[in-house]
């Protein structure tokens, strides 16, 4: 894994606002800063047709407060939007159109919004394959705008499922054997399934958290790497919000699993894996 | 990179950025260079092709006059000939041996002067079966100057042809 300079990243969920400086570097994430500040339930509601932040006065001071923790000053930040905001989807892209073009054509049409409404980014995955997502603008304009009250300066907006999944996809794993990655959100999470670094499957899912939540993920990963064209024992990486808890259950349960990415050194307090938007990082 | 921003972001200008500012005005620069030298280029081509125009209308005012001093009996005579020896069922004829199945005929406009012209309005099920025609229409002696008209090839092929009539 090859070393980047730090970035600035302030992320947002339904539970928290949560930021920091991060880069990748040899043994995994180098962390320089971090912090976390929780959200009052509903403040932030992720969805794809309604306006999230219900609260923005409530949410704007949680990223002020984040701000001052991470002495961010008139730095410019780049703003990661939850999971669960975007219609989001692999395409197999003919070669006579951008994957941006072609999501227009596939994707846009279905969406319950006007199409001139859509918001439309791609992960690209190399020649003919992308991962390409489309976003309500109304749905932007709201994080926009309670970024600028907090007085945020924005670089760029990503969204924490594509950064995660770019920087999973960079670290593919063993060859040969196909990998389930899943990428937890507070409201929604994604599986993808990839073997020899090619995206086989994407999933997005909202979450049900409950005591039950464990067994349910781990049989979407079943169906995730059926899916995929292969059932027998993937690989299972996560990352994300809980990613710990997760995984202590799993094991529990004597079901291999493993942290999405880890940190270089401890100092900063938090576990990489926790943090879903470090992908970011690497692109 | 990925960015969902709603709007385009000022941002502060960075080393490479004002290299490629510096690259664009050089750039904006030589453009302009290579548009006045391409306007001058242009004055002296519309001089050249107002000067061919001119000498082209002299050779048509000569062609014309040349015309109209030939004698009338004779353009008369040329053709009274062509309608005897090319009447409009035997070059119908002629032209319906050399058309395959699925090629037809809409309309046929016969100009009996010197030569004997010719227009058809084809329709052909597939584009090979009309390039079938054409080939063969090239290669009879009875047909000359053969020129396809502008194809329309959604579902059936439509299009005319122009040619002259030679009887052998």
């Amino acid at each position: 894994m090859r070393r980047s300079r730090p970035r600035l990243f302030v992320a947002l969920d339904a539970g928290s606002v949560s930021g920091g400086a991060g880069a990748r570097s040899g043994g995994g994430f180098r962390l320089a800063s971090h912090a976390r500040v929780p959200l009052g339930a509903g403040a932030l509601a992720p969805s794809p047709f309604a306006p999230n932040v219900v609260r923005p006065g409530e949410v704007a001071e949680a990223l002020r407060e984040l701000a001052r923790s991470l002495r961010i000053g008139p730095a410019p930040v780049c703003l990661l939007l939850p999971d669960g905001i975007a219609r989001l989807a692999l395409l197999d892209v003919p070669a006579d159109v951008t994957p941006q073009q072609y999501a227009r054509f596939r994707i846009v049409p279905a969406l319950p919004y006007p199409a001139e409404e859509a918001v439309i980014e791609v992960l690209p995955l190399g020649p003919g394959r992308a991962v390409v997502a489309a976003v309500r603008r109304s749905v932007i304009e709201g994080y926009e705008a309670v970024a600028e009250q907090a007085g945020l300066a924005q670089d760029r907006l990503d969204l924490t499922p594509l950064a995660a999944l770019s920087g999973l996809l960079r670290e593919p794993g063993d060859a040969g054997g196909l990998t389930v990655d899943v990428i937890l959100g507070d409201a929604a999470f994604c599986l993808a399934a990839h073997q020899d670094g090619v995206l086989r499957a994407l999933r997005n899912r909202r979450r049900d958290p409950g005591p039950d939540e464990p067994p349910r993920l781990a049989e979407e990963i079943q169906r995730t790497s059926v899916l995929a064209g292969d059932g027998a024992g993937p690989r299972v990486r996560v990352v994300g919000a809980g990613a710990g808890d997760l995984l202590a259950s799993w094991r529990a349960t004597g079901a291999a699993a493993e942290p999405g990415w880890r940190s270089e050194s401890a100092g900063a307090g938090v576990e990489a894996s926790e943090l879903a938007w470090l992908g970011g990082a690497t692109d | 990179m990925r960015d969902f921003s709603s709007r385009p972001r000022r941002r502060a200008a960075r080393p490479v950025d004002l290299a490629l500012l510096a690259a664009g005005t050089a750039a904006f620069l030589l453009s302009a260079y290579a548009t006045t030298s391409a306007w001058n280029g242009r004055q002296r081509a519309r001089a050249r092709v107002e000067e061919t125009r001119r000498e082209s209308e002299a050779v048509q005012a000569r062609v014309r006059e040349l015309d109209a001093r030939r004698e009338p009996a004779q353009a008369i005579a040329y053709q009274a000939l062509l309608t005897a020896e090319a009447s409009p069922p035997r070059v119908l004829a002629d032209l319906v041996a050399l058309m395959p199945g699925d090629v037809r005929l809409d309309a046929v406009n016969m100009s009996y002067g010197e030569p004997l012209g010719l227009r058809v309005d084809v329709v052909a099920r597939t584009a090979s079966s009309y390039d079938l025609f054409l080939d063969r229409l090239q290669r009879s002696p009875l047909f000359a100057d053969v020129l396809p008209g502008e194809e329309n090839r959604e579902g059936e092929l439509r299009t005319s042809i122009q040619m002259t009539y030679r009887p052998l």
